[in-house]
């Protein structure tokens, strides 16, 4: 099977688990036990922190705090900082965020939305213009994981600081850490990534917070994390997320200009009379949104699946909402928004699963056709 | 002294000289419905009893065989050799310990010394004075004890009466293929045939890929939680999808579904001819979509011989989603899966196909050719 939908959830690097295995089997310690066998787990754990803070931010001004992954990362923040005023960010969210802005509004909050350019990054004039003195939270997710889509955070970041330095900043990065360049450079309040997207397992995530600004708790109980997330410490979730995110960065340009190749190759080898690009070029190398004119993605790609090639849609479709919001927010019309397909690849995707993927989609689209 | 669940039976005392038959298929179903867990089954007059299972199961088990049609109540309780200073034993651990209660006594063993109000007065007296905090209310009481001197040197003591779900035994009423799709009806129609005492077995057509996985699974979902009742243990699934496609080619857009139920009950016949079912079970609702009129309905009838049951016929939308929610099957009915694609569904379907352009546009298929390959394609899934 050819697999690419990355995005959704990549497997889990073998160096990765070989390297986590010991806190599993051998060293299963709870760290918080002051026995010298806990130390060694509270160690590991502590060393895995270290290695992903300094892989995105300076760790004296930032801390990072472990989660069960990206959704809790962002909701820890987002209800840590709208508390009174009013919150801002964009119809492009993740649902981990999006959710939690549309829960303050339910409840009576201002929660407040800017629109998306047609490639799917957020109008950032239009987001400016929402924020006023009142503001408390901005969040505007780092890569957008429908559209690839990049936005430059640390600038926003600072925007949003000029006209309100009290404003808190924070970012969904589960599509963008150890993918693309990231450094946090202070404007950034609260980072939000996710272990199972770049080689880790599933159930491990993690919020960089900036030092000084002051999170509450989501989870209360025993007091780990420093009081700010609770619960015993996923120890081999951990160690594996530092792993795969060690090994991902350090080849992490020459990873990225390989599949920026090959994701133009794959859209040059499609039949440009079904699909339409909705990615954009300056976007994610790891990511190919196209939409197939008046065909639906979920059985496109029920159809893919049976030749063997894994993708994702637009979103997970149902009767209800038979189309992503994201791809309608980046203003494209009833023709194009079924057909949405997401290819999202990895730095071990090769030129011929590309060949093959292509070949596929243009044949699936034909066999709908006839 | 040992705990037992006692069960009563609904209609079965009805059934003159069928009435063996019944009692035996009935105890074949709380078997069935017992599987996994160790216990023993006694049939004595007029009701059973299940014995000899862990106490910590006690619950599993009385939820298992409440829901076994047939049955009309049961009790937990204890089993006991009938002599008063056993009975009390038990009466005492089945007894509230404050409040109002009454004692009721049935004596089937006339052998017995005391009579029957002997027997609740004296038991009575002794529970007044074990637990002082407890009052005797022979009208309203709040709790009761109820003890029955058997037989067979036994006595059964309880404290109280849990509904059973009532009905029939399941396969004492014949055996029907029920349509089931992911909506809210057919389990509902599917739960209201076997009430009554049918084997059903069931049929899923899909469009794959046209429809998801997620859409069968649900429905796999669907039919083991009807099965809890049912006892059905697998599901037939048949892909429509070609014939969806030659309808969607060549005929008019507007009798897209007409023709498509029309196909489904040819190949729903063969099945259940094939199999022994005797008739087809749908969740159908007079009205309720354009193809549940009375004209699609005839429609659909023309191309079968055997008996189509549409126990919902007559039922209001809110009506069967109460049965729904009674039966459990409502959460995962209203899950987002398709499960007839809308990419064939016609703006405007015919609401009263006349039957003579309905058979005009169906010439224009191969009927016979797409109802083989249709069932060719046929696979038998295990519920359990």
């Amino acid at each position: 099977m050819i697999y690419f939908d990355h995005a959704a959830t990549s497997p889990p690097l073998s160096s990765a688990l070989k390297c986590a295995e010991r806190y599993l089997q051998e060293c299963y310690f709870n760290p918080s036990a002051r026995y010298a066998g806990a130390r060694d787990a509270s160690a590991a754990l502590e060393h895995a922190r270290e290695t992903l803070l300094n892989a995105a931010a300076d760790g004296m001004r930032y801390s990072l705090v472990f989660t069960s992954g990206g959704t809790e990362a962002d909701n820890t923040a987002i209800f840590s900082a709208a508390k009174r005023g009013n919150i801002v960010t964009d119809e492009g969210e993740h649902a981990a965020v999006y959710e939690c802005f549309k829960s303050v509004k339910a409840s009576g909050g201002d929660a407040r939305f800017a629109p998306l350019h047609r490639d799917g990054s957020v109008d950032a004039d239009a987001l400016l213009s929402h924020v006023d003195e009142k503001t408390t939270l901005v969040s505007v997710m780092h890569v957008n994981n429908e559209t690839g889509a990049i936005n430059d955070i640390n600038a926003l970041a600072k925007r949003v600081k000029e006209k309100n330095p009290r404003c808190l900043f924070m970012s969904d990065g589960v599509q963008a850490f150890a993918k693309i360049p990231v450094y946090l450079n202070g404007a950034v309040d609260f980072y939000a990534v996710s272990a199972h997207k770049i080689g880790g397992v599933k159930g491990t995530g993690a919020l960089f917070c900036k030092k000084g600004v002051s999170l509450s708790p989501r989870l209360l109980g025993g007091g780990q994390e420093g009081g700010l997330r609770s619960g015993t410490e996923n120890v081999f979730g951990a160690v594996c997320f530092a792993s795969a995110a060690k090994e991902r960065l350090a080849a992490i340009a020459e990873h990225a200009a390989r599949v920026t190749a090959l994701r133009e190759t794959l859209w040059e080898r499609l039949d440009r009379k079904v699909f339409t690009r909705i990615s954009p070029e300056n976007g994610s190398p790891y990511l190919l949104t196209v939409a197939a004119k008046g065909m639906r993605g979920e059985v496109l790609q029920r159809m893919l699946w049976d030749k063997g090639v894994a993708v994702g849609t637009g979103s997970a479709c149902n009767s209800k909402k038979p189309y992503s919001r994201v791809i309608a927010a980046c203003g494209y019309g009833n023709d194009l928004l079924n057909g949405v397909l997401r290819a999202s690849f990895s730095p071990e995707t090769t030129e011929e699963e590309i060949g093959v993927c292509a070949r596929a989609m243009n044949e699936c689209a034909a066999e709908w056709k006839a | 002294m040992e705990k037992v669940i006692i069960i009563r039976y609904a209609e079965i005392h009805l059934k003159g000289k069928n009435r063996g038959y019944f009692e035996h298929v009935f105890a074949v179903n709380l078997e069935r419905s017992l599987r996994g867990i160790r216990h023993e089954l006694h049939r004595t007059n007029g009701r059973y009893l299940v014995a000899k299972f862990e106490e910590s199961r006690a619950e599993e088990i009385a939820s298992r065989i409440a829901r076994v049609f047939g049955i009309h109540s049961y009790s937990h309780g204890y089993r006991t050799e009938s002599s008063m200073e056993a009975v009390f034993e038990a009466a005492k651990l089945v007894s509230p310990q404050s409040g109002t209660f009454k004692v009721e006594t049935h004596r089937g063993d006339k052998r017995f010394p005391l009579t029957s109000p002997e027997i609740s007065r004296e038991l009575g007296a002794r529970l007044l004075a074990q637990y002082p905090a407890l009052n005797v209310d022979v009208h309203t009481p709040q709790a009761a004890v109820y003890v029955d001197i058997r037989e067979n040197g036994f006595a059964l003591v309880f404290g109280s009466y849990e509904k059973g779900v009532g009905g029939m035994p399941v396969s004492t009423s014949g055996k029907g293929l029920l349509l089931i799709s992911g909506g809210i009806d057919s389990p509902v129609a599917g739960y209201m045939m076997a009430k009554r005492g049918m084997c059903v077995n069931y049929l899923h057509f899909h469009s794959y890929p046209y429809t998801s996985d997620m859409a069968k699974e649900k429905v796999l979902s669907l039919a083991k939680q009807l099965s809890r009742y049912a006892l059905t243990e697998e599901l037939t699934t048949v892909s429509v999808t070609h014939i969806q496609e030659e309808i969607h080619a060549k005929c008019a857009a507007e009798l897209n579904v007409t023709l498509l139920r029309r196909f489904m009950f040819r190949i729903a016949e063969l099945i259940a001819l094939k199999r022994g079912d005797q008739c087809l079970i749908t969740g159908e609702s007079l009205g309720q979509v354009a193809s549940q009129t009375i004209e699609g309905m005839t429609s659909s009838n023309a191309v079968v011989s055997l008996p189509v049951l549409r126990p919902l016929v007559g039922f209001d939308k809110e009506e069967i989603i109460l049965r729904a929610k009674e039966i459990g099957t409502f959460e995962t009915s209203i899950l987002p899966y398709e499960d007839c694609c809308t990419v064939f569904l016609p703006e405007h379907p015919a609401i009263k196909p006349k039957l003579s352009f309905i058979e005009e546009e169906e010439a224009k298929l191969n009927v016979e050719e797409l109802v083989e390959e249709a069932l060719a394609g046929a696979q038998r899934l295990k519920l359990f």
